[in-house]
């Protein structure tokens, strides 16, 4: 599935801003069912100093300072994506999850190392007994990873409300479990904290998802959003994709931006100014499918 | 008698003090003092024999060279905490820890090789991370601690320093070896304060010092300086101690280092990145920074990319460092190798780099990330200690750390025994430790043995490290020395490394960076400036409140007693308010209550160090920006102030409440006063940190003389009520109208001496003038030929004061109480000190903080 992508944003200062640093997160990265076929990334005003590189996620970042004047700034990124379904996932047939531990002791191979980094407490991920208890349910000994984590999305889908405006980037995974609401990041981060109590890596992907308009209305342009899931590491399966918001399991439809140990990694602007008051940020986002022979 | 032990139970009765039944030395436990046979060892006999002929007056002496060096260094361990000043002295116990220097090499050599191992391994884990990927170090140690920082991966670090000043907390267990407790790789803290009691001790005990031959600290300090600087590629580098604020509890130390070392102290928001470079904000300008000693953890310092909460760093610092404009000491993520999980793995890791062993062990300590070692902790926790590792340090106060075995309840066993199954990556267990126990002092009349570590500071060189000789020791009074000890001490000590004959070291000098003759001080930090104008306006609002107060107190006394004449009494109370020493409702009740009353509200004034609005609140700020500029004063101008500012906290203790005594008090300060203000013109170069000083005193004093002639001068008679010797008193122009008019004051002649005369050093149009002088001194953009906006402001006031016919002013017109003319005179004067203060503040003190631009708070997912 081919797509064409266009994430805006816009921050409008009350007063002007002497000098603004920004790092970016919103270059597409690519992996091996996603691949980029045009991007670009357009800043206004034009940054003085703009320098563009990987993270240590291999996230493409963006570093730029804008040393003009301005009382707003807009961010803009297009991009053309080509995302191919996965392979049809057999949940039962992956290894039991209390077999995970014992695997991933000694491992030294870079697949494995690389798991391990999402294997810990991270400053928005914080795992706590409660969500040990809260994930064991999902969990009988011997149970296959792959269908206690399905499991797991299934239950937060059923038993959480989704609720925007509850919760914000800091709220702490022990209050998302105990008020039972809030957004897509919160579900994520709170099966991401439930696996790793588990000793289970699992990583956050924040990224975009194909919206189909009620029947009988047209799409509207900018009316998406940016959206996040999860990624599970399983031995030989590698990483797998599981959005407890839609209690699915991610096919062509989820557009993958960015991965880190939460949304602190991924974050797609900060920005520190010096100057210009309030400000608030606008963003449109919108995801469209396009036909092969239009971009050949 | 034993020759070994020439000084036990000598024939002088003083030296009781060390008879040995009054140390007695602890069974299991090693004594530095006293060895195994019970004889004192070696490296201590003369030193002992020296303490012991000490007679009562020369240990009286000592201990009060000691408070007094104290005293005036101002060493406060807890600066203010939430705002609230509640600094802690810091404790000292002048005997030393002596340690002699076959030992000392020894410790040396161990110490040494360790700060290169763990440079090392902050090199591979920031790095290629080979010891992860052959499975030297299981992946949870680094990935699992919060201290290893994502961004700083793969950022160069100049000639693969990592470690440019770390710290070893050290221990002797019983059977006499050291032990390493913890590695302080992130910014120890702790070498400004071993620098501190050195110099202390050694001025204590001067003969001890000399004749004990002790190795000197001050090399140590400069080695660091010198090879810091070398990491910078400019020849006349700019380094700064990064601080988080005088809020700190280590700010003390922090300015302690920036004077000894000559950088400049600075927070986050007194710089600024640009064009990927790193600028300090200087009233000159924006000055690229090349070199940072930090005192501020890691994770705080780049609120771009690291902890985004932070408002302590600057935004892009790591991108200045990427671009290899700046070199930070430590590195950014240093932290990493600070972690006690670590401490079990440097055996293998030693081997690894180096094909040997470690020179120095670490405590014996389990970490419960793998297997084995957690079963040994969780069936051995009653003789352990267990400690939470691999918290991020800014958390460390918010969760209880360190589980004492032998002391948890069955609860609290059963819980922790739970946590350390599921999450055991983040404990260690570690052996407890019976350290060696030396002798403490305190003044007293006898020695007893107490527990004690010890912290050791390494600093890097060209070829590899250099260790401090010396350090911060640490004792445990409280604790009973045979129980078990494992909180750090709560007095310290200086250590006493002896030399050998030829240990005499020349003093490096620089080789690469060759001395820039300088002028004038151009660096100074726009805080620095701020603080300094601050200084000046409290200096002087200080000055005029103890003058204020000396001539009200004399007014209540003797011939020119205060008689309970009611405008006489409401005139000085209304004096009282308007220096904000009264509310107006006090001051009411005041006047009715009469001569007594008003006296009465005087002596809270002066005397009660809690009063808000008593003379002591004043006093504190002056004492208050004096700490944070210190750096800029000369140490007799900081002695000065130091005295002034704790008269009344001294007088109050004897509570010498007679009117004598105020007097005499107020006296002091007033010579105090004088004495700063000689150091300042007489001594301070004339930088623009003089300037800015002085243009504080300069605005200030226009402000409060304004304030005088309004009280006493604007309406009624002034001259038939006394208000006019007392305008002259406190403006302190009284000899100069006297030799001049040798007349009856008249206000006419009053208010040209105090308005207009230029010649006159207290006038107000002279105060503008200096105040013109100095800030056409300061650095300014270059404009056309007007004047600037501080120049027309001066310029109007001057020319309105100038033409106003003094003689007119002065009379009042009939059926009005009020001279108009001169109250508009006044009002347009307090105007422009008003306007001038905003504009050097618009100008010059630019440190304001960068805001957090934040992105959509949630995202708004599709359910």
């Amino acid at each position: 599935m081919i797509y064409q992508v266009t994430h805006r944003t816009t921050f409008d200062y009350t007063q002007p801003v002497a000098i603004s640093h920004h790092v970016l997160r919103l270059v597409f990265r690519n992996h091996p069912r996603q691949h980029s076929l045009r991007s670009s990334l357009t800043i206004d005003p034009s940054p003085s100093v703009r320098s563009d590189g990987k993270d240590y996620f291999g996230n493409p970042l963006t570093h730029l300072t804008i040393e003009t004047p301005h009382a707003a700034l807009v961010v803009e990124t297009q991009t053309t994506v080509d995302v191919e379904k996965p392979e049809p996932i057999h949940l039962d047939q992956s290894l039991p999850w209390d077999q995970m531990t014992d695997q991933l002791q000694g491992a030294t191979d870079d697949e494995m190392l690389d798991a391990q980094q999402f294997l810990y407490d991270s400053p928005y991920v914080t795992i706590d007994d409660d969500t040990y208890d809260f994930v064991l349910e999902c969990f009988p000994p011997g149970r296959p990873i792959l269908a206690g984590i399905m499991d797991l999305t299934s239950r937060i889908y059923r038993d959480f409300t989704y609720e925007g405006g509850v919760t914000d980037v800091s709220t702490p995974v022990k209050d998302v479990l105990m008020t039972r609401k809030g957004v897509c990041q919160d579900f994520a981060h709170l099966a991401i904290a439930a696996l790793r109590s588990l000793g289970l890596p699992a990583r956050y992907i924040s990224g975009y998802l194909l919206t189909h308009p009620p029947e009988g209305q047209e799409k509207l342009v900018g009316a998406d959003a940016s959206h996040a899931w999860l990624s599970a590491w399983c031995p030989s399966l590698g990483w797998i994709d599981f959005d407890p918001t839609n209690n699915c399991i991610p096919s062509d439809e989820h557009i993958t931006l960015a991965w880190g140990r939460d949304y602190g990694d991924v974050s797609p602007i900060n920005g520190f100014m010096i100057g210009g008051g309030l400000h608030t940020p606008t963003v449109s986002v919108d995801v469209s499918p396009v036909s092969l022979p239009s971009i050949i | 008698m034993d020759s070994l032990m020439p000084s036990f139970a000598s024939e002088s009765p003083d030296s009781s003090i060390l008879a040995p039944m009054n140390y007695p030395p602890q069974p299991d436990t090693f004594d530095e003092l006293i060895g195994q046979d019970g004889s004192v060892r070696t490296h201590w006999q003369g030193f002992l024999k020296g303490f012991s002929a000490l007679d009562d007056t020369d240990r009286q002496a000592a201990r009060e060279t000691a408070e007094r060096l104290l005293k005036d260094d101002g060493v406060t361990y807890l600066a203010g905490q939430d705002g609230q000043q509640s600094d802690r002295p810091w404790q000292l116990d002048l005997l030393p820890l002596l340690i002699s220097q076959e030992e000392w090499t020894q410790l040396e050599a161990g110490l040494i090789q360790r700060a290169r191992l763990l440079n090392h391994i902050l090199s591979d884990l920031y790095g290629p991370q080979q010891l992860l990927k052959n499975g030297t170090l299981p992946p949870a140690v680094v990935f699992g601690n919060p201290q290893f920082l994502q961004p700083c991966h793969n950022v160069p670090v100049q000639g693969g320093t990592y470690l440019h000043f770390l710290a070893f907390d050290v221990a002797r267990a019983p059977d006499g070896q050291w032990w390493v407790l913890r590695d302080r790789t992130e910014a120890p803290t702790g070498a400004g304060f071993a620098l501190e009691n050195r110099i202390i001790a050694s001025r204590a005990l001067p003969d001890l010092f000399d004749e004990t031959g002790v190795q000197r600290l001050s090399s140590f300090f400069q080695t660091f300086s010198h090879n810091f600087l070398e990491f910078s590629q400019r020849d006349d580098p700019l380094a700064v101690v990064l601080s988080p604020g005088p809020q700190n509890v280590g700010y003390f130390e922090h300015a302690y280092l920036s004077r000894y070392l000559g950088y400049p102290v600075v927070e986050g928001s007194d710089m600024t990145v640009r064009d990927d470079r790193l600028f300090l904000k200087t009233v000159d300008g924006l000055k690229p920074v090349d070199l940072v000693l930090r005192r501020l953890y890691s994770d705080l310092c780049d609120p771009l990319e690291l902890s985004t909460e932070s408002a302590l760093g600057i935004p892009g610092l790591l991108q200045s460092i990427r671009a290899g404009h700046v070199t930070m000491g430590n590195a950014l993520g240093s932290g990493l190798v600070d972690s006690e999980v670590l401490l079990s793995f440097l055996p293998t890791l030693s081997q690894f780099f180096f094909s040997e062993g470690l020179k120095i062990p670490s405590v014996a300590t389990w970490w419960c990330g793998q297997a084995q070692e957690r079963a040994y902790v969780l069936e051995n926790m009653k003789r352990l200690m267990i400690r939470q590792v691999l918290t991020p340090q800014r958390n460390l106060s918010q969760r209880r750390l360190s589980s004492f075995g032998p002391d948890l309840t069955a609860r609290d066993e059963q819980e922790l025994r739970q946590a350390i199954i599921r999450r055991g990556h983040e404990y260690v267990g570690r052996e407890i430790v019976s350290p060696s126990t030396t002798p403490f002092w305190g003044g007293g009349d006898q020695l007893r043995p107490v527990p004690m570590t010890l912290r050791l500071y390494l600093t890097a060189t060209k070829d590899g490290y250099t260790v401090m000789p010396g350090g911060l020791a640490r004792v445990s009074v409280q604790s009973d020395p045979r129980g078990h000890w494992h909180e750090p001490g709560d007095f310290s000590k200086d250590t006493w490394v002896k030399s050998g004959p030829f240990d005499h070291q020349p003093v490096v000098a620089p080789a690469h960076h060759t001395l820039a003759l300088r002028r004038g001080g151009r660096d100074l930090p726009s805080r620095t400036a701020d603080n300094l104008f601050w200084l000046g306006r409290y200096i002087e609002r200080a000055e005029a409140a103890i003058r204020l107060l000396r001539s009200l107190f004399l007014r209540t006394s003797g011939e020119a007693g205060l008689s309970d004449e009611p405008e006489t009494l409401s005139r000085l109370v209304s004096l009282l308010v308007m220096q904000k020493h009264l509310s107006p409702r006090r001051a009411k009740r005041a006047v009715k209550g009469g001569a007594d009353m008003v006296e009465a509200e005087l002596r809270t004034i002066l005397f009660d160090p809690d009063s808000p609005d008593g003379l002591a609140t004043i006093l504190q700020n002056v004492r208050r920006t004096a700490e944070l500029v210190r750096h800029r004063l000369s140490q007799d101008t900081w002695n000065i102030l130091i005295e002034l500012t704790s008269v009344p906290k001294d007088w109050a203790r004897t509570k010498g409440q007679r009117m004598d005594d105020a007097l005499r008090l107020l006296s002091r300060m007033i010579q105090h006063l004088a004495a700063v203000n000689g150091m300042v013109m007489e001594n301070m170069t004339r930088s623009y940190a003089w300037r800015f000083l002085e243009m504080g005193r300069r605005l200030e004093r226009v402000r409060h003389l304004s304030k005088l002639i309004r009280h006493l001068a604007s309406r009624g008679t002034p001259e038939e009520t006394g208000a006019l010797n007392l305008l002259l008193e406190l403006a302190d122009s009284s000899i100069t109208y006297r030799t001049r008019y040798r007349a009856e004051a008249k206000l006419a002649a009053v208010l040209d001496l105090l308005l207009a005369d230029e010649t006159n050093p207290r006038s107000m149009i002279f105060q503008l003038h200096t105040f013109e002088t100095h800030m056409n001194d300061l650095p300014h953009e270059e404009t056309a030929a007007s004047l600037n906006p501080a120049q027309k402001i001066i310029t109007r006031v001057c020319t309105d004061i100038r033409l106003t016919d003094m003689i007119q002013m002065a009379e009042l017109a009939k059926d009005s109480k009020v001279r108009a003319s001169l109250v508009r005179l006044l009002k347009e004067i307090d105007q422009g000190v008003y306007q001038l203060s905003e504009i050097v503040a618009q100008t010059y003190f630019s440190h304001s903080l960068a805001q957090r631009i934040s992105g959509p708070q949630w995202l708004e997912g599709i359910p």
